[in-house]
């Protein structure tokens, strides 16, 4: 589904990314690990067309995909959700998901479907609908900025580092959410630092190191290397 | 305080100032001599206005309006007594009687222009920077409109004439000098760091206990009260003038000459000045010729301002910080190539996917 | 009783012309951060547009029609002549290209027009007077009045409701986000000069018909007027630019009425220094403008 080789992301003289290649298989889970500073949320930047990377070739669904343009990957398929939310805080949490379906306005019964399917995964969205986004708490920011991605009926979902600055009780139910996701069928490319909770809905992890990748394979092998652990993971 | 680069710029830029006063002399033609007086005077004027654009990163539309207060200031002041009974008919008993050197009236000016900026501006000191342009601009209206209309004092939209004629090349090219040392101590003084480090990053500054209103106002008066000196300058050189040199036109001129030499710096304001002066006089002379030969059925006006549009344009495009974007020239290096293919986060509104030249770090 | 209702209907009227303006300048500002200092020629394009087809025989609604249209076409041609080019340079960049844009079309107009005033064809209702509830006024401050609460209430709706609007708004706020939905930038910028020159050709109907003439310069006192409601009402606030438009309205009409006669031409100066006096006690305006802040 998603194939990236030899991507190289700079900011000035720096190379935050140096030779990454990764892939996503269709319907599988995966998790970008490493330390702060690794190069991860760059990484999927550049995937989702927030950074304009400087070397490098992003294959979406076979289809290539071109620099620095986030347009264009959501309508190849891809939502993104960033590690900052960006949710619209003026705009109520109905006129949010409603905007995460803007590649879909032409489907207005579509887009109902799509706002009950997404009430029902998250409730308290629905509860809170008519509220000003900027007014919910952490938490539920999340899970509308997942749900308002969610709207665009996705093939891909980026997720930039979601438990970031979250209580415990919460990153359990959304990373519960996110397993929930991945049986539904969709391909899920995910960014984080929590490498205990990821590795254990993930199928296959990479793990990087300075930008680059220093490790990958089956979500199970990288779980059981304790050293890999201790050395980029932090715990 | 000052470090040899500093000192560096300032024998570098008081050279051309020196070089055009010998060089009007030596030549000893008239025109030249007007040329370079114009020359000094805009060079005050620029300098001035980089005093505050350049170290607040704010853009100022104000600051003709305020050589407009200390032209008229300085000619109240100066112009003779009995003059002055027929030129402003309607004046004040108090100033009515006053005759002054003009010296003396041109440094007054200053002042009136330094105190009305003063008053007016701290609160407009707090604004956000687009509001604080606006409101500037919003000023220059203002203060014209007072010209325009306090007939008592500047004769109203009508011409004021009876200025004693002060000002020689000696005396433009030593306050444009003066403007020069001036700006360059203040840029490198506390209150000129203190303030560019808030143009760069506001919240740290703020963070760090700098008030930057305060900081900026001060910019503000002294911007204000160059040009007040300017004004008088000006004034005591041409002899007469009305409120219409004190507006747009004018002040698209010298905010030309100080974005294309570059706001950041003290060497931009001056070159920039340098630049324009000599462009213009040679369009002039092409509009001039134009209007001989009778190519155009009327008379070509406004040439020189869309070249200066143009080029403005042109300037912001490919080198947006100016000529001198950075650096002041004792401190210049050698250009250095600026595209290495640097990865950068798309801006928020572009309309193609973003080139990978890293663009300049935001200078006014 | 009729003084005061002269007064109102006064404001209304003259709130409705500055609400509209006001507007039309908010609306880029809010997306692009940018101050377009050649939005007052879009009434000079409006009114010399008018006056070029002065001439013709058709009924003037239309040529007002084209005179809108000439304003928003040039509203666009903005974006790309003077933004586009720079918008990534600076924000002080875009505000000269943009001073820069507007000195170039007065002086087309001085070159190629005249700079003398020229007269533009109105409907013979505009000179019309009306009488309302006793008070004598023209008609055509009554149709500003109907024109603008029109525009502005399909304006609010267009914002409120369509995804365009919704879209719009989230751009003001979190411009690559809503890139990251899709949202094409484009479409959302271009579309907010195209506002932006609706408004200004509205108005320009309307500023034409106090004088009956267009002169090069005639954009100065609408822009001004636009900046001045803008700042007052909260810079990127929509709703702070019609207040603000409103409140500069009744400031001026107020002062008008108050000052003596021989004050009377400096009222810019006086409505200036209770500007002033408004941003000492709020210096970012009546109303706050959509958040960029995140809670977490």
């Amino acid at each position: 589904m998603l194939e990236v080789s030899a991507l190289e992301v700079r900011y000035g003289a720096i190379r935050a990314v140096r030779g990454v290649s990764l892939r996503v298989a269709q319907g599988e889970l995966a998790v970008l690990l490493g330390a702060n500073g690794a190069g991860k949320s760059s990484t999927l930047k550049a995937i989702a067309g927030a950074l304009r990377p400087a070397r490098g070739r992003i294959t979406l669904a076979g289809a290539e995909v071109p620099y620095g343009w986030p347009e264009r990957m959501v309508r190849l398929g891809a939502a993104m959700v960033p590690e900052t939310r960006d949710v619209f805080p003026d705009l109520t949490v109905a006129e949010n998901l409603r905007l995460g379906a803007f590649t879909r306005r032409r489907d207005p019964a579509g887009i109902a479907e799509d706002h009950a399917r997404v009430v029902e995964l998250f409730p308290v969205l629905g509860e809170r609908a008519g509220q000003p986004a900027g007014t919910l708490s952490g938490g539920e920011q999340q899970m509308l900025a997942i749900a308002r991605a969610l709207m665009s009926r996705p093939r891909l979902l980026l997720l930039d580092e979601p438990s970031l600055g979250l209580a415990p009780a919460i990153i359990e139910r959304i990373f519960a959410m996110i397993a929930e996701l991945k049986r539904t069928g969709l391909t899920i490319l995910l960014v984080e630092q929590n490498a205990a909770q990821a590795l254990a809905i993930a199928d296959r992890a990479y793990v990087m190191r300075l930008g680059e990748i220093a490790a990958s394979g089956p979500a199970a092998e990288i779980r059981a290397a304790t050293d890999l652990k201790a050395l980029y993971l932090g715990g | 305080m000052l470090d040899r680069k500093t000192l560096l710029t300032l024998a570098l830029l008081l050279l051309p100032v020196a070089l055009l006063v010998l060089g009007a002399e030596q030549l000893g033609v008239r025109v030249l001599e007007r040329i370079a007086i114009n020359l000094c005077i805009s060079l005050t004027l620029v300098v001035g206005l980089q005093v505050f654009m350049g170290n607040s990163g704010i853009l100022s539309f104000a600051h003709i309006g305020f050589m407009g207060v200390g032209a008229y200031a300085s000619a109240v002041l100066s112009i003779p007594v009995q003059m002055k009974g027929m030129a402003l008919p309607d004046l004040y008993a108090a100033v009515a009687g006053l005759q002054l050197s003009p010296y003396l009236a041109i440094a007054i000016g200053g002042l009136v222009a330094a105190t009305v900026a003063a008053l007016v501006s701290y609160p407009l000191m707090r604004l956000s920077d687009a509001a604080a342009v606006i409101t500037s601009f919003a000023l220059l209206v203002v203060l014209h409109t007072v010209m325009l209309h306090w007939s008592e004092v500047t004769n109203g939209p009508r011409t004021l004439f009876g200025l004693p004629k002060a000002t020689d090349l000696h005396l433009a090219a030593g306050v444009a000098a003066g403007a020069i040392v001036i700006a360059l101590l203040f840029k490198e003084s506390r209150t000129g760091i203190l303030l560019r480090a808030s143009r760069d990053d506001e919240i740290a500054a703020a963070a760090m206990g700098v008030d930057i209103a305060k900081a900026r106002w001060r910019a503000f008066v002294l911007s204000a009260l160059i040009a007040g000196v300017a004004g008088g300058l000006w004034g005591h050189f041409i002899t007469s003038f009305s409120p219409r040199a004190f507006f747009l036109k004018e002040t698209f001129v010298i905010l030309g000459m100080l974005v294309i030499g570059g706001a950041s710096t003290v060497s931009g304001a001056v070159f920039g000045a340098l630049l324009v002066t000599f462009a213009f006089e040679g369009l002039r002379t092409v509009e001039a010729s134009l209007n001989r030969a009778q190519i155009f059925a009327e008379q070509v006006v406004g040439l020189t301002e869309v070249a200066l549009a143009l080029a403005m344009i042109g300037i912001l495009i490919l080198r947006p910080g100016g000529l001198f974007a950075t650096a002041e020239i004792g401190a210049a290096r050698p250009f250095r190539s600026t595209a290495d293919g640097v990865s950068r986060p798309i801006r928020s509104t572009p309309e193609e996917p973003i080139r990978s030249n890293p663009t300049e770090k935001a200078s006014p | 009783m009729t003084a005061a209702l002269q007064f109102v209907v006064d404001v209304l009227s003259l709130g409705g012309a500055y609400a509209m303006m006001a507007l039309g300048l908010v609306i880029v500002y809010g997306i692009l951060r940018l101050v377009n200092f050649a939005y007052g020629e879009l009434i000079m394009v409006a009114g010399y547009t008018l006056y070029l087809i002065g001439g013709s025989a058709l009924p003037w609604l239309v040529m007002a029609a084209v005179a809108v249209l000439a304003a928003i076409a040039t509203g666009i041609m903005t974006d790309y002549v003077a933004f586009r080019p720079v918008r990534a340079k600076s924000v002080t960049a875009v505000l000269i290209t943009s001073f820069a844009f507007s000195t170039l079309l007065q002086n087309a107009a001085l070159l190629f027009i005249s700079p003398r005033p020229r007269n533009v064809p109105l409907p013979e209702i505009f000179s019309d007077t009306i009488q309302i509830w006793g008070v004598i006024t023209p008609v055509r401050n009554v149709l500003t009045i109907v024109a603008a609460a029109v525009l502005l209430s399909v304006f609010a709706l267009v914002m409120k409701r369509t995804m365009l609007g919704i879209a719009m708004r989230a751009a003001a706020s979190q411009f690559t986000m809503a890139r990251m939905l899709g949202v094409p930038a484009n479409l959302v910028i271009s579309t907010a000069f195209a506002i932006s020159g609706l408004m200004a050709g509205v108005v320009a109907l309307f500023w034409l018909g106090r004088s009956g003439a267009v002169v090069p310069g005639i954009g100065l006192e609408p822009l001004l007027v636009a900046f001045i409601a803008t700042v007052i009402g909260g810079m990127r606030s929509l709703q702070g630019a019609v207040l603000g438009g409103f409140l500069l309205a009744f400031i001026d009409t107020g002062l008008n009425h108050a000052l003596p006669q021989n004050l009377l031409q400096f009222r810019d100066a006086f409505t200036f220094s209770l500007v002033i006096l408004i941003l000492l006690w709020r210096p970012e305006g009546l109303m706050r403008g959509p958040a960029t802040g995140q809670r977490t």
